[in-house]
Order: structure tokens, then C-alpha cells, then sequence
């Protein structure tokens, strides 16, 4: 390629000079911490997660029973299968890792608040999203307890009426059978797609509401340099996990193949659907599982309308407050991976309390305290 | 001899160790080369393994994830492989080949579970991965058994276990001392046998363990250095201004 076919390029596609424009030298405020960088990382580790998933989509079988055997021949027999495997599943151990602690941080900051209801609300869409890709994602795992898991969540989808039962029938098509597996590993790849789509509106709605910045630096090389920390230390937190912890956070016995006779004692899922299936044990009948988990979410997407603050900024008393929400959630991932007993059904009926009292009660007392100082 | 392995089948398996060393003692304390961070498979002890299971476990127990061909990483030559895998009879009276999976011993479960009074012997090919501290409880379990305490009532067809939950299990005690004959001369004790089948479990499990802590370590350091590099450069950019 000689110069003139560049400038014979650049003349009737400006790729380079706009590059320059409107990236490299985009104005950026000055002082933003290394968190900063989660949104970034989250949009890598979905993209590096579509590309594994993507070699992983060559090789799996979508059926009970063949679908455990061809991830044992991925990780067996294809030529690095295991390390693409563990990618995958370590990227996802990941990507909720960031997610959680994104949905913590905008918290404990009282990022939520006017003006930014709607970049917390798509916060939380994608939380909700991955969640739902994380569990089909499991599901495809086809291990002695997803294949339960699947199974159970399937029956009981199927004898709900009217709308939920409408949705559940149009997801898994029924109680478990041959062709389920097939239509999760769809929805599974459909729904991460969707993921894109959910970042590009939250960094837009984010950009709009962003404050006019006082003192401003170029993106490049100020905030590459920066990034570009952020990425090392996840890439090193990453391969940690991968080499030397690859099934960090997951239910071993998981696994196993499934025996079709036999259901686990305990069907503990892995670590990123503890909260969730933890509000949903706390309830015996599908519908109110359902509706924990709905409410749930209900008091997080009400955050920025219970709060009370007016412009304040969080005080002690509310950073308080969130850290102990964040223990709380912890202690209710605990007793849920513990298993069901009488100790730990009593303590996520606390744990599970606490969570609707902090949103309901203790947040908003806490931030009309605060802004009356 | 009918779902044991032919003297044919011994002989090619302990050509490996002919000219091995005496495996070095790793019952006291009990521990596996592959444990730890920087562990990594100790390939006599496997190929012990392998002689026990082969001629012991495979009588009753499948790994269908494992093809004959796989046992090279153990350290046999493809002649050997070759040897040990055409001295299995499959089903149908034809013998197996590299690419075939380790032979089933029974037809299906249904036939397995008359055999064991209603229990089946589970597949061992992912039976470590998917038991805590896997390694440990197949040491454990297959020289857990003693004589039941005189207040328990052992189950027909049942033994007794102290590894096992509940302490009853439908596995009949299978090894015993000499069991097998090493060929690099080391004393096949029931422990020995124990702990060598508990370290090729432990590889049917997790074949790809020596090569991921090499590439994990490298790859570790790279990143550290890369993290070091990357604050230095972050720090020399902005000093300027904040
Ligand atoms: C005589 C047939 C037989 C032989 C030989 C045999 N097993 Fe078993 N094994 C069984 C049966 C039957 C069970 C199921 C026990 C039960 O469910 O109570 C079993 C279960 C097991 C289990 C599962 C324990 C658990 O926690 O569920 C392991 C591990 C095991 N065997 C390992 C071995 C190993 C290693 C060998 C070779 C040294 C071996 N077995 C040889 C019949 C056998």
C-alpha cells in the first residue's frame, strides 16, 4: 500500500482523521478512578464472551445427555477446547463480578439519583439480563444438578397460567424434554446479543447526562494509559482464575453427568445466581418465588424515587448503610449455597427482610436525614 | 478372565516402567505430585494407576469420556497403547482400537444395577472433578473398609465403609495387597494401589492439569510484569496533570 492509495482511501472514507476526532481526541474529565473503567471492561469481557461461546457453539449438542458429552469432548479431545471452555466460563464469573460491583458502587455513591434514574435503570436491565443468560447458560451445562435445575424450573413453569405461564411455554416450550436444551442455547446467544444493545443505550444515556467537566484531558493518551491498567489488572485477576481456580464459584458436582433417576439432595447453582435463587427459595409455591424475585427488583429500580436526597451527597451514615446491604446480600448467598436447613432458612428470611427494609425503610430515612443537615 | 485385561495387555503396560526408578514414597504423608500450584502428574504413578484400574475397577466401572488413545499422555508409546487397546474384546467379540472409548463392562445400567442388588458403580471418567477433595476420598474409600462396629446392621449385599456417607456401600472391598505385580518394582500394598488409581482418577478428571499450570504460570508472570508496566506508564503520562 503506498501513500496515494491511503490518501485516495482517506479522501473518500475518512476513517483515520474522524478516528482522531472524535476518539483519540475526545474530551474527558480529569480524575475518574480506576472503577471508571468497569463500563469498558464489562463491554470487553461480553465481546471476548461472544467469541468463546462462539468456538464453544461449534462443538456443543443441544440435547439431554449429549450435550454433557460433547463439553467433555470439548475439553477433552478438541485442541485447546479446555482452555476455551474455561474462558467462557471464567468470563463469566467475571463479567457478573464487574456487574455487581458497578450496581454496589452507583449505590454507595448515590449514582442513581437525578439525573441519572435512566443509566441505573439500564444498570439493572442488564443486570437482569446476564442473570437470565447466566442461568441458560448453566442450564446448557447439562451437569448432574443444571439438568435437575432446568427440569424443575421447567415443571413448574409449565403449570402456571395465564401470563407468566404464557411466557414460560414460550421460552422452554413445555416441561423439559428433547428439544428445551436447543431453544435455551438459542435464547442464551440471542440474549447476549441484546447485552450490546442494553451498553450502547446505557453509554449513551450516560453521556448525556454526564456534568460539563471543569478541567478536561484527550482520551488518547490520558485515558488509554488509564484503561489500559484497568484491563492488565483484570486480565491478571482473570488468568488467575482460569489457570489455577478454573471451576472458582461453581457447584462441582455439577460436574457429573446426570442420572435422569436420581435428583441431588441440593441444587445450589453457581456463584453469580445465589441472590436470586436464594429470593426464590424463599418462597414454596412458583408464584411467590416469582414474586420475591420480581420485587426484588422491583425496590432497586425504585432506588433514585425512594431516595430523599435532595443534590446532597451521600453521607456516612447512607455508605453505612449500602455496605451492610452489600454484607447482607453475602450472608444470603451463603446460606443459600449452604443448603436447605431450618439455620438457614431462618437466616435468609433475615437476610431477605433486611434487603426490603434497607429500600423501603432505612435508605430513605437515612437520606432525608441528610439532606436537611 | 472375562473382564480382566490378558497377560498380553500386563506385559505391554509395564514395558513402560522397565527402566523407571522405584516410585518414591508418597503415602507418608500421604499426598499426589498434581496437588498444589506448581503440582504436576508424577507418569509412573499413573501408569501404576492405569494397571489398577485396568485390571480391577474396569471389571465393573466405565470412563466413558477416556479413549484408549488418551493414555500416551500417561507416558506409553502408541505401540503399547496399541497393545493395551487390542487386548480389550468389546461387545460384539471385535477388539478395540485407539479411538475406541474405555470398554463399558456392562451392556447398560439396568444390567449393572442387577448385578449390585439395585446399585450401579458410576462412571469414574469426571468422578474427582466432581467430588470434593476427589483425590483424597478415592484413597479413602477404597481403604476405608473395616469390620462394621457390632451395633450396626450391615445391609445384604453391603459393606462397610468408614469413607463412604452412610457407611454402607454396594462395592465390594476391590483391592487387596498384590493385587497387581509392578513392573518398576514397587510394593503393591493396598494403600500403594490406592493411592496410584486415586492419581490416574485424578488425571481421567482432569487431563489437561500439566499443561494449564505451565501456560497459567507463564501466562501469570507475563501479566504482572504487563500490570507493572502499565501503572509506570499511567503514571508517567498524567504527572503532568493532577
Ligand atoms: C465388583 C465390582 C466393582 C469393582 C471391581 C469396583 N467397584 Fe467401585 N463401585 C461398585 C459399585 C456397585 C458401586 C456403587 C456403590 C453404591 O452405590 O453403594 C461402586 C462405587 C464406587 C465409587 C463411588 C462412591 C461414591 O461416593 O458414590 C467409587 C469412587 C468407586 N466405586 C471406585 C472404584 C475404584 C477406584 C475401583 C478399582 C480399584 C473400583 N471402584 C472397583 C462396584 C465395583
Amino acid at each position: 500500500m503506498s501513500d496515494q492509495t491511503k490518501s485516495w482511501l482517506e479522501t473518500r472514507l475518512p476513517l483515520a482523521s474522524s478516528m482522531q476526532s472524535c476518539i483519540w481526541n475526545m474530551k474527558m474529565a480529569v480524575e475518574k478512578p480506576y472503577l471508571a473503567a468497569l463500563g469498558s471492561l464489562i463491554t470487553a469481557t461480553l465481546i471476548f464472551l461472544t467469541l468463546s461461546g462462539f468456538v464453544l457453539s461449534l462443538f456443543y449438542v443441544a440435547a439431554p445427555g449429549a450435550a454433557f458429552d460433547s463439553i467433555q469432548f470439548i475439553s477433552r479431545n478438541v485442541d485447546n477446547g479446555w482452555l476455551v471452555r474455561s474462558f467462557h466460563a471464567t468470563g463469566a464469573t467475571m463479567l457478573f463480578a464487574a456487574t455487581y460491583l458497578v450496581v454496589f458502587r452507583t449505590l454507595l455513591t448515590g449514582g442513581y439519583r437525578a439525573p441519572n434514574e435512566l443509566t441505573w435503570i439500564l444498570k439493572l436491565v442488564f443486570l437482569g439480563l446476564v442473570l437470565i443468560i447466566g442461568y441458560f447458560g448453566y442450564a446448557m451445562a447439562d451437569g448432574a444438578v443444571s439438568y435437575w435445575s432446568l427440569h424443575e424450573t421447567t415443571v413448574a413453569g409449565a403449570r402456571l397460567t395465564s401470563f407468566p405461564g404464557a411466557i414460560s411455554n414460550w421460552v422452554f416450550g413445555g416441561p423439559a424434554g428433547p428439544g428445551t436444551l436447543g431453544r435455551v442455547a438459542v435464547l442464551h446467544s440471542a440474549l447476549a446479543l441484546l447485552g450490546f444493545g442494553v451498553l450502547a443505550l446505557h453509554l449513551a444515556a450516560k453521556r448525556a447526562v454526564a456534568p460539563v467537566p471543569t478541567k478536561t484531558v484527550t482520551l488518547h493518551p490520558y485515558y488509554t494509559s488509564h484503561h489500559f491498567v484497568a484491563f492488565a489488572v483484570f486480565a491478571l485477576i482473570f488468568a488467575v482464575l482460569v489457570f489455577f481456580a478454573p471451576h472458582w464459584g461453581e457447584n462441582q458436582l455439577n460436574l457429573a453427568a446426570a442420572n435422569p433417576l436420581v435428583v441431588p439432595a441440593v441444587l445450589t447453582p453457581p456463584w453469580y445466581l445465589l441472590p436470586v435463587s436464594a429470593f426464590a427459595a424463599a418462597s414454596s409455591s412458583p408464584l411467590g418465588s416469582i414474586f420475591l424475585v420480581l420485587a426484588g427488583f422491583a425496590v432497586l429500580f425504585a432506588a433514585p424515587w425512594l431516595d430523599q436526597s435532595k443534590g446532597t451527597k451521600p453521607g456516612l451514615f447512607y455508605k453505612i448503610l449500602v455496605a451492610v446491604l452489600a454484607l447482607d446480600v453475602f450472608g444470603l448467598c451463603m446460606a443459600q449455597a449452604d443448603g436447605p436447613s431450618m439455620l438457614s432458612s431462618i437466616l435468609s428470611t433475615i437476610f431477605i427482610g433486611w434487603y426490603f427494609l434497607h429500600f423501603l425503610v432505612l435508605s430513605p430515612l437515612a437520606t432525608a436525614m441528610e439532606s436537611k443537615k | 478372565m472375562k473382564f480382566g485385561i490378558s497377560a498380553a495387555a500386563l506385559l505391554a503396560a509395564s514395558l513402560a516402567f522397565s527402566n523407571a526408578a522405584k516410585a518414591e514414597d508418597t503415602l507418608s504423608p500421604l499426598h499426589w505430585q498434581s496437588q498444589g500450584n506448581f503440582g504436576s502428574y508424577d507418569k509412573a504413578a499413573l501408569q501404576r494407576g492405569f494397571l489398577v484400574y485396568q485390571t480391577v475397577c474396569a471389571s465393573c466401572h466405565s470412563a466413558n469420556a477416556l479413549h484408549y488413545r488418551d493414555l500416551t499422555a500417561l507416558g506409553f508409546s502408541p505401540d503399547q497403547v496399541a497393545a493395551i487397546a487390542s487386548n480389550v474384546k468389546l461387545a460384539d467379540g471385535s477388539q478395540a482400537s485407539m479411538d475406541d472409548n474405555f470398554k463399558n463392562p456392562f451392556p447398560d445400567s439396568q444390567v449393572a444395577a442387577k448385578a449390585f442388588g439395585g446399585a450401579i458403580p458410576p462412571d469414574l471418567s469426571t468422578l474427582v472433578a466432581a467430588h470434593p477433595r476427589g483425590t483424597q476420598y478415592i484413597y479413602s474409600l477404597l481403604t476405608g473398609y473395616q469390620a462394621a462396629p457390632s451395633d450396626v446392621n450391615v445391609m445384604a449385599n453391603h459393606y462397610y465403609n468408614v469413607a463412604y456417607p452412610g457407611n454402607q456401600i454396594a462395592m465390594p472391598a476391590p483391592l487387596k495387597d498384590d493385587m497387581v505385580t509392578y513392573a518398576d518394582g514397587t510394593k503393591a500394598t493396598t494403600a500403594q494401589e490406592a493411592s496410584d488409581v486415586a492419581a490416574f482418577l485424578t488425571w481421567a478428571s482432569h487431563p489437561n492439569l500439566d499443561a494449564r499450570k505451565q501456560i497459567g504460570l507463564r501466562a501469570v508472570i507475563f501479566l504482572i510484569f504487563l500490570s507493572v508496566l502499565a501503572i509506570a506508564n499511567k503514571r508517567k503520562i498524567w504527572s503532568g496533570v493532577v
